[in-house]
């Protein structure tokens, strides 16, 4: 049943400036589901312009030559629709669910926006959507307890020369000087129908849809190849360790150490490893910190893995009155435990199980399906990989888990301290 | 060259089937709504106990939540990792939350793991095992969690804001209850609160799922009938008075940004203008695209975003505006906000309400794209007791409201000399901007939202 559910019945194709296109009918549902993913992320920023990618997004909802700032939002939510958009490190996808009769505005507006944003472009927007941005960053990580940990945590992990050293949102100094000859380069060289996947899923007819899209997109140019991202390999010749003071009133230690990107070989194992280690109340490091111990007040890890590189990252809260050199202990031991001794078929099974029901409650929702579609192709270059991406989790080995903690997690590692503030 | 001047038109609309909801008849009597949902091998289903944080004891404030965290901490024959363990066998998600009002458990399953899924959560509802060292345990996770918000700005806001609106009433606290309050919990409390406010006649069931409604009758008879149907509990609520405009503020040092709350008390659910409230609503603050957000955000760059919302208790209505601004435009937002609640008592246009249905009325259907989606539109209208009907008849009851009942609805729901004003943020960067708004000096709260005495 699972194999059937999961079998996606799509069709690809490109238009001759290169958009690639996969189609994806469901009669079932009464909305469509336009995804579209641009290859540019915050990765293909260049030290000193960062977090640019993610202001660009913010710069497409601006308006374009045939809509109108505050436009794009008007007419999807007008027809009942919802969309938003979003900045990886190495892709920006945006994206509209609508219901059905409403697919031809949802594609119209993607392609005006694809094909003819500069027209719409002023200071004025550029200045009020920086104002934004930096009130995001400010909202999302400086006004939150913890909120720098990941951006001091990466810049330490990665070489300042590696585009994954940076937070996608970018340092405030460089969101503070972007000018409008930035969004114009940016646009002209990433925001091209051959760097563009778009996915449509739900209730339309092919032939139709087909005809839509080259109408609108059909006639969009196609830009130059994309430039390559420079990104020197990564290994820690020592241990860091960094600390950090914050508003907050329990410590917290953050480990993390270089693994494998995704879809490499490793990449499923170190997943099961992430949830064997802390994703449920019997996890290893939640029932040595949490229950028996009682020194943590919460621990969390995974595999943040993506097309340059991955990571494995372990996070876990002291209680009051522990210190973070007690928490670490007792972590590392665990890690060296489960290296020496291996885990146990039952352990296995359960992540399993847990990992093949994610995936059908996943099929819930077009927006998603349609979003894990345009994944796939971008690290898979093929876009029916459901069945493929849950055999990688169902094959993994006990052996192989044990092997992959070895293989890296006995490596060289950051580690950061989020301390309160010394009262003055 | 095709033109790209103008927006394509709709073609026909697709008929959307709102799901039948159906009663399903269990022995022991619990209000148990069923819709069949067949798309997937999925089940979600979830038991509503009206046993809210209302109920905790004013020197045991916290008790309710406390009570929901322990709930699932050993049942029957498992202790708390076996009953984790056997959930997590089956893939399934086990979730428990507690409000003002209700907790809420509920299960999300595959098909054919469902009998089994139930068989674990009626356990946990019927036979908690309330072990003395689990209790221990959370109580003292609540408790270092209590010490961690107080460097949550956004948590702060609110809570003092609601401290303020609510007054003594038993909405005005937060449900985790305070650091004083949680300290007096014992064990023996969770106990009680479970046997006085956990039984069945206190309790509606919600399931959505790929079944037949005579094999869920039986599974749901089998699993529940032994729960004990002792008579409801009662608390007494007296709506606070909405008063004159006062600013307050919470000194937050070194924060990055001020969280802004604006707002009062408001109707119930139940009242007769909650469609066009609803409406009105939708103009001022509840999406992107509404007057509040475009200005703080699109037009003055204060913000990431900002929004309106009423929120529906089951005894009391809130109306409230919610924004996170840069230090230097605390003051400004401020303004801009009270400018906003008085401008739209004033004149709604036409235009913004045709946007205003269209918006509530296309995006119906896709309120029930997940299962859990189709239980909580169910759970919302079991909470306020609204007839069903109102589902079934919601794009029609927004289309026929007219012009002048909403606007109605903005003079008769929001009150701009009537609002409680809360910044959360650094007290000698913000006082002077708050003192200019309002011609008075600013009262300082405490992280409670109390009076410093």
């Amino acid at each position: 049943m699972t194999n059937n559910l999961l079998k996606i019945d799509y069709e690809k194709y490109s238009l001759s400036n290169g958009l690639q296109v996969i189609l994806y009918p469901d009669h079932s549902v009464p909305v469509v589901a336009v995804n579209l993913w641009y290859r540019v992320g915050s990765a293909n920023e260049k030290f000193g312009k960062t977090g640019f990618a993610h202001l660009f997004e913010h710069m497409m909802f601006q308006g374009s030559q045939n809509v109108p700032k505050e436009g794009h939002f008007r007419y999807i939510q007008e027809a009942g629709g919802s969309l938003n958009g979003s900045t990886s490190i190495d892709r920006t996808n945006y994206f509209e669910t609508v219901p059905a009769n409403y697919i031809e505005l949802a594609l119209w507006l993607e392609s005006d926006r694809m094909g003819f944003l500069l027209p719409g472009l002023t200071h004025k927007k550029l200045d009020n959507q920086k104002d934004v941005v930096m009130n995001e960053r400010r909202q999302r990580y400086e006004n939150q307890p913890y909120g720098l940990a990941w951006e001091k945590l990466f810049s330490n992990l990665f070489s300042p020369d590696h585009p994954y050293s940076w937070p996608t949102i970018g340092w405030m100094e460089d969101i503070a000087k972007f000018e409008l000859d930035d969004v114009r380069n940016f646009f002209k060289t990433y925001y091209t129908p051959n760097n563009a996947a778009l996915v449509v899923g739900g209730n339309f007819e092919n032939k139709k849809t087909k005809e839509f899209i080259e109408k609108y997109f059909g006639n969009i140019p196609k830009g130059n190849s994309i430039p390559n991202i420079d990104a020197p390999s990564q290994k820690l010749i020592e241990c860091k360790k960094i600390i950090h003071e914050d508003n907050v009133q329990l410590p917290r230690i953050y480990l993390g150490w270089h693994t494998e990107k995704a879809f490499d070989e490793n990449d499923a194992a170190l997943d099961i490893l992430s949830d064997i280690l802390t994703q449920s109340k019997n996890s290893r490091l939640h029932k040595l910190l949490i229950f028996d111990k009682q020194i943590a007040q919460d621990v969390s890890s995974f595999q943040y893995s993506a097309k340059l590189s991955g990571s494995f990252i372990i996070a876990s809260t002291a209680k009051p009155g522990i210190t973070l050199a007690e928490l670490k202990e007792e972590i590392t031991s665990e890690i060296k435990r489960l290296i020496n001794d291996g885990i146990s078929k039952d352990e296995l099974t359960r992540a399993k199980n847990n990992v093949k029901s994610s995936f059908i409650y996943s099929l819930q929702k077009m927006e998603l399906i349609t979003d894990q579609i345009n994944h796939y192709n971008f690290y898979l270059n093929e876009p029916d990989s459901f069945l493929f991406d849950l055999s990688r989790y169902e094959k993994v080995t006990a052996e192989q888990v044990a092997a992959a903690a070895k293989k890296y997690l006995l490596n060289n590692y950051v580690e950061l301290n989020i301390i309160p503030k010394t009262k003055r | 060259m095709i033109d790209r001047s103008k927006a394509p038109s709709p073609f026909k609309n697709i008929p959307f089937q709102i799901p039948e909801v159906r009663q399903l008849k269990l022995s022991n009597g619990i209000e148990t709504n069923f819709v069949r949902k067949e798309k997937l091998p999925i089940v979600f289903a979830e038991v509503i106990v009206f046993s809210g944080s209302k109920f905790d004891p004013l020197d045991k404030r916290g008790l309710c939540y406390l009570t929901s965290l322990s709930i699932d901490e050993g049942a029957a024959e498992y202790d708390a990792l076996q009953l984790s363990e056997e959930f997590e066998k089956l893939g399934t998600v086990f979730s428990v939350g507690a409000n003002h009002d209700t907790i809420t458990l509920s299960v999300l399953s595959l098909k054919e793991n469902f009998e089994r899924s139930l068989e674990l959560l009626s356990k946990i509802i019927i036979e908690p095992r309330f072990a003395e060292k689990e209790f221990a345990r959370e109580k003292k996770k609540v408790l270092d969690r209590i010490l961690q918000l107080k460097d949550e700005p956004s948590f702060i806001a609110s809570s003092a804001f609601e401290k303020r609106v609510f007054g003594n009433t038993y909405y005005s606290f937060p449900e985790i209850g305070y650091e004083s309050t949680v300290s007096a919990i014992t064990n023996n409390d969770v106990k009680n609160f479970y046997i006085s406010t956990f039984t069945a006649s206190n309790a509606k069931i919600v399931v959505v799922g790929n079944l037949r409604e005579d094999e869920t009758t039986e599974l749901f008879n089998k699993n529940l009938s032994s729960w004990n149907t002792d008579s409801e509990n009662k608390a007494l609520f007296e709506t606070p008075k909405r008063c004159d405009t006062k600013f307050y503020f919470v000194h937050k040092k070194n924060s990055a940004q001020s969280e802004i709350r604006i707002g009062h008390i408001s109707k119930k659910r139940n009242a007769e203008d909650f469609i066009a409230a609803r409406i009105m609503n939708t103009i001022l603050g509840g999406q992107f695209s509404s007057r509040l957000n475009l200005n703080l955000r699109e037009n003055k760059g204060f913000t990431y975003g900002a929004g309106s919302s009423f929120q529906y208790y089951k005894d009391a209505g809130l109306f409230e505006v919610a924004t996170a601004v840069d230090i230097e435009n605390s003051g400004a937002a401020i303004s801009e906000i009270l400018k906003e609640l008085r401008v739209i008592r004033e004149n709604i246009s036409s235009k913004e309400i045709e946007f205003a249905k269209s918006y509530l009325t296309k995006q119906f259907p896709s309120r029930f794209e997940t299962y859990s989606q189709v239980a909580k539109n169910i759970e919302s209208l079991i909470l306020h007791s609204v007839p069903f009907d109102e589902l079934f008849n919601y794009t029609q009851l927004i289309e026929s409201a007219a012009n002048d009942e909403v606007q109605a609805a903005a003079m008769n729901n929001i009150f701009p000399d009537e609002m409680i004003i809360v910044a959360t943020g650094d007290r000698e960067k913000i006082f002077d901007q708050l003192k200019n708004v309002s011609g008075k000096e600013p009262v300082e709260l405490d992280m409670n939202g109390n009076l410093f005495t």
